[in-house]
């Protein structure tokens, strides 16, 4: 490995590294532009100059474009390199308008940074500079081409780092521009990016323009939760207000990037509609107040009907502290554990999941970029989880092979083999491949499960051209030296966890090296799958209702009538509650209904933790400390002046306090009192859940820490002998209705933002050409599709990319799709009409 | 829309090659010879003959010279702007082409005869200073040779579809 010397400091460095990089790994920042390290070097801008003064380059030379070598002698402080930098920035400051005071990248700006440390304060050129015409670049993207010093990082993230099409670079030498062909709404899903890596202020945040500059604002380390994976960000806060979130670096989970759902989706936390206060029916009242009525009312409840008739629904979407303290409250109060999944099925999933996830197996989001061959099954990523689909273009760029089995019409931004078979066909076609690409003996050696399980697998699947196009697949699977299985755990059949996992076992058996990784449907699934213990429904629960057993509910941070298949089945059965009690920040349906209502805060009002899909414990700090916003109390005015000690709207609290104040009143004396202290909280966790003994609590913020269930107690293999054969469940007279869902406007947290509301695509279905032509339905046509309880009308499109036999809706916010009673649906095909 | 006469060849040409990209500045300038400059309706039909997108093909189509993304003259002047010419009279024949059409850089006559681009060197350094045609090199010019060669163009060739 070279060893070289900058500015007297020795570093070795691997073969490749550029000078940048080693001086940065010293501490040292060489000053770039265009140089960017998620993008890598492109020698654009000139302005990291330094001087090497021994060894095989001699001279002034751009340290991002020059390998660490052995020998080298490097002075970045050297005279002529210092000098020629100011010259570069001069020269790069000649087009560039001096409207730092009113820019919104004022004050976070790498060129305004640059210009004042590298000494240029007075301009030379008197002449006139070049201008642009600016173009609308959609919601969330604010242009103005004139401020550009042409690092091209925009068009690097944009088209080869992300994939994209839609932006880039225009015209030649000093009049290129950096644009769209015409005005329009970028197209990327990961287009806020560019406002993040652009060295000035060319693309600004649209939605916090004008909002205040990077000092006003409270800044602090949070997690994304607008789906499984967790990335890394930024918080910014005014005025009472969540502002701006930016991506913030990780090394193991997103990088240095973010999508936009995670981008701009925080703004339900500022929902002018935000329950803010207490209430008992309509009427608000204080937090102590409702506490201690819905204490009276517990205690009739439990007096009157017994601990089991107060049920209790958390949600996936809660943090580890709430998921924690709801189930510990109701072993403390012997009430029956809360439900946190939507259906048993789902329950089922996630948690042969998380129980088949291995320290060895598992992979981080950035291990996948270095994987060679990627097998998807039943994952959407730029739908489900948008930032993977940038990790597979990472291992897309690097030449990986890249194969998802799923029957939905999958896009990605990058060349793949879409496989796309009915969910039942998921699993043989995914062994096939496996059994293709595996020798028997590699199932032999691990065990007898194990050559059951290959042994008794669908080696071919039937259906023709896939079957056809599986042998070239099966061919570069076979000289794969790190294949990765990503598993998606919202359309897939009970078993496809373990099949999956099995799947894995045998490639790392054969290949030596394998990962596994799942999707999720919410940031914290995988803590709900850990925490809770009872596989209930929230069917079970309103059955309960009906029966007459269950009198109370308690909703922690969760809306059952998102997802609950009979709106008013569900409406009945919570009308007929002598106690319906939500606590939530959303305004959510159920909160509308509550008898009693807490308000809660939101992640970015407390301290939390979340599991990420991978068995990642996260942290995340508070940004602010709640409250309405001015902007909203004082409608664009100046702020009430009246004086006051308390925090207007600030009677939010996190679930897991109020469930220990409430806990604190209604326990029978000598029962185990509840601290308000996290510290405790945790040490019960760690107490009750060994697997989190090693989580730190800490005021820094560990991601290292993953906990995974399976430590060889697991049962390996436990569905050989069970996978049916594929193309089984073809019949011609039905359709499977999938459902999927869609970057924008599906995620619950999200389709409360005001600006991705904008973006949203309208709902469809969407048939394949060979169904379609077989109903006589055309593209773009409206059509109606009967459901259990009701019908939906939509636009229909027609696509080739997905499997015939099947029907696919996202679950929409514009689309009352609950109206399912039982999974899976087949619709039977005359059905669907114009 | 393009005709199938044009369409069909092109597509033919597409269909035989590995990567159709390659084939972009073929399209572009196949585009630009029907259209007489590639308009934005031909960048949309260069899109989509080769399955890229608009803004890709206008990045390419801003980068090179030869391609015309605004109406031009019949014929179009590129004027080298190397440095063998510089150093033979280059601006002394542009001076003079700016005199006898009356237009300056990138306009065209109002007649739409010509249109003057300087352009990056053309590679006629024995001819310099020299100028390119429609494809034609000319050199080495003097202000008598550029009147003789612009009026036999002018009373040659028929009268420019799109005058201006």
């Amino acid at each position: 490995m070279p060893k070289l010397k900058i500015d007297g400091l020795e570093i070795e460095v691997e073969r490749g590294t550029k000078v940048i990089e080693a001086a940065a790994r010293l501490g040292i920042i060489i000053p770039r532009f265009c140089f960017h390290p998620g993008l890598g070097p492109v020698g654009a801008c000139r302005v990291c100059a330094v001087k090497f003064e021994e060894g095989p380059v001699k001279g002034v030379q751009m340290s991002c474009m020059t390998d660490a070598q052995d020998g080298m002698v490097v002075s970045t402080t050297d005279e002529e390199a210092a000098d020629f930098r100011k010259h570069v920035i001069e020269w790069l400051m000649m087009n560039h308008p001096h409207d730092c005071p009113v820019c919104d990248e004022g004050g976070h700006c790498l060129l305004q940074d640059l210009t004042v440390a590298g000494g240029h304060g007075i301009r030379r050129y008197l002449g006139k500079k070049r201008t642009y015409n600016d173009q609308y670049l959609g919601v969330f993207v604010q242009h103005e081409m004139n401020r550009c010093i042409q690092c091209w990082r925009c068009r690097r993230f944009y088209q080869e780092f992300a994939g994209y099409r839609d932006l880039g670079a225009l015209q030649i030498a000093h009049h290129t521009y950096f644009g769209r062909a015409t005005d329009g709404q970028l197209e990327s899903p990961f287009s806020g990016n560019i406002i993040d890596i652009c060295p000035t202020g060319v693309y600004t945040d649209k939605p916090s323009r004008f909002t205040g500059r990077r000092w006003d604002f409270e800044r602090g380390p949070s997690l994304c939760i607008h789906c499984s994976l967790g990335c890394h960000i930024i918080t910014s806060a005014r005025y009472r207000e969540m502002t701006r979130l930016e991506a913030r670096f990780s090394e193991s989970v997103n990088g240095y990037f973010i999508c936009d759902r995670g981008r701009y989706g925080f703004y339900y936390t500022n929902h002018p509609e935000r329950p803010r206060r207490a209430r008992i029916r309509t009427e608000e009242v204080s937090l102590d107040q409702a506490i201690q009525t819905a204490a009276q009312k517990i205690i009739q409840i439990n007096q009157k009907n017994g601990p089991k008739a107060i049920a209790c629904l958390g949600s996936a979407r809660s943090c580890v502290e709430n998921q924690a303290m709801l189930i510990r409250f109701c072993r403390v109060q012997g009430w029956n554990e809360p439900t946190y999944f939507e259906t048993p099925t789902m329950a089922k999933k996630v948690k042969r999941a998380v129980a088949r996830l291995d320290e060895q197996l598992a992979v981080s989001m950035r291990e996948i970029e270095k994987a060679d061959f990627i097998l998807a099954v039943g994952a959407d990523p730029v739908n489900e989880a948008p930032m993977l689909a940038l990790a597979m273009r990472q291992a897309f760029r690097n030449e990986a092979t890249i194969v998802v089995i799923d029957p939905r019409p999958v896009f990605l931004p990058f060349e793949f083999e879409h496989l796309p078979v009915a969910p039942d066909d998921l699993e043989p076609c995914l062994t096939a491949l496996i059994k293709g690409a595996v020798h028997r003996s590699a199932a032999e050696k691990m065990g007898e499960e194990a050559l059951r399980f290959y042994d008794t697998a669908p080696a071919e699947y039937p259906d023709a051209p896939i079957k056809n196009r599986m042998v070239k697949i099966t061919q570069k699977l076979r000289q794969s030296r790190y294949p990765v299985i990503i598993c998606g755990t919202s359309i897939v059949r009970e078993t496809t966890p373990d099949v999956a996992a099995d799947s894995a076992l045998l490639l790392r058996a054969a290949r030596g090296r394998a990962g596994l990784f799942y999707l999720m449907s919410e940031a914290n699934t995988f803590g709900a799958a850990l925490l809770s213990s009872e596989e209930g429904s929230v069917m079970d629960v309103v059955e309960s209702i009906e029966k007459g057993s269950v009198k109370g509910l308690m909703l922690v941070e969760s809306d059952p009538f998102r997802s609950f298949p009979d709106y008013e089945r569900l409406k009945q059965a919570v009308d007929k509650l002598d106690l319906f009690l939500v606590m939530d920040y959303l305004p959510s349906f159920a909160a509308r209904l509550a008898h009693l209502f807490f308000p809660t805060q939101t992640l970015f009002e407390m301290e939390t933790s979340f599991v990420n899909q991978e068995g990642r414990v996260q942290f995340a700090t508070s940004a602010y400390r709640g409250g309405i916003p001015i902007s909203q109390i004082s409608a664009g005015g100046h702020p009430l002046r009246v004086f006051r000690r308390d925090i207007p709207g600030g009677e939010s609290q996190p679930a897991w306090q109020i469930l220990a104040k409430l806990a604190n009143i209604i326990s029978l004396p000598g029962r185990e009192m509840f601290s308000l202290s996290k510290n405790e909280l945790w040490s019960w966790i760690a107490k009750e859940y060994p697997i989190f003994a090693n989580v730190p609590i800490a005021d820094e913020l560990p991601d290292d820490v993953r906990v995974h269930l399976a430590q060889g107690r697991e049962k390996l293999f436990p569905s050989g002998g069970q996978i049916r054969s594929g193309g089984l469940s073809r019949e011609n007279s039905t359709l499977e209705l999938v459902m999927g869902d869609w970057t924008f406007g599906t995620e619950e947290l999200s389709t409360y933002s005001k600006y991705l509301q904008q973006v949203e695509k309208e709902p469809c279905l969407f048939m394949s050409p060979k169904d379609a032509s077989m109903l006589g339905l055309k593209d773009r046509e409206r059509i109606t599709l009967p459901l259990d309880k009701g019908r939906l009308e939509m636009e229909l499109r027609i696509v080739d990319t997905m499997a015939p036999g099947v029907i696919v809706m996202p679950k929409h916010r514009q689309l009352a799709w609950q109206k399912i009673e039982k999974w899976p649906v087949k619709v039977a095909m005359g059905q669907i009409r114009k | 829309m393009l005709s199938e006469e044009l369409l069909e060849p092109l597509q033919k040409r597409i269909a035989e090659t590995d990567h159709p990209r390659e084939l972009v500045v073929d399209i572009m300038l196949a585009l630009q010879n029907h259209h007489g400059y590639l308009s934005d309706q031909a960048v949309e039909e260069a899109a989509r003959l080769l399955d890229m997108t608009p803004l890709e093909i206008e990045e390419l189509a801003t980068f090179y010279d030869f391609i015309y993304r605004e109406p031009v003259g019949r014929f179009v002047i590129h004027v080298c702007d190397g440095v063998v010419c510089w150093m033979n009279g280059y601006d002394s024949v542009l001076n003079h082409l700016f005199k006898k059409l009356g237009i300056k850089p990138g306009e065209t006559t109002e007649d739409g005869f010509f249109t003057i681009l300087p352009t990056a060197c053309i590679g006629y350094c024995d001819l310099s200073p020299a100028m390119l045609i429609n494809g034609r090199a000319y050199g080495p010019l003097t202000p008598e040779k550029i009147d003789g060669i612009l009026d036999r163009l002018r009373s040659e060739a028929p009268p420019p579809r799109m005058a201006r």
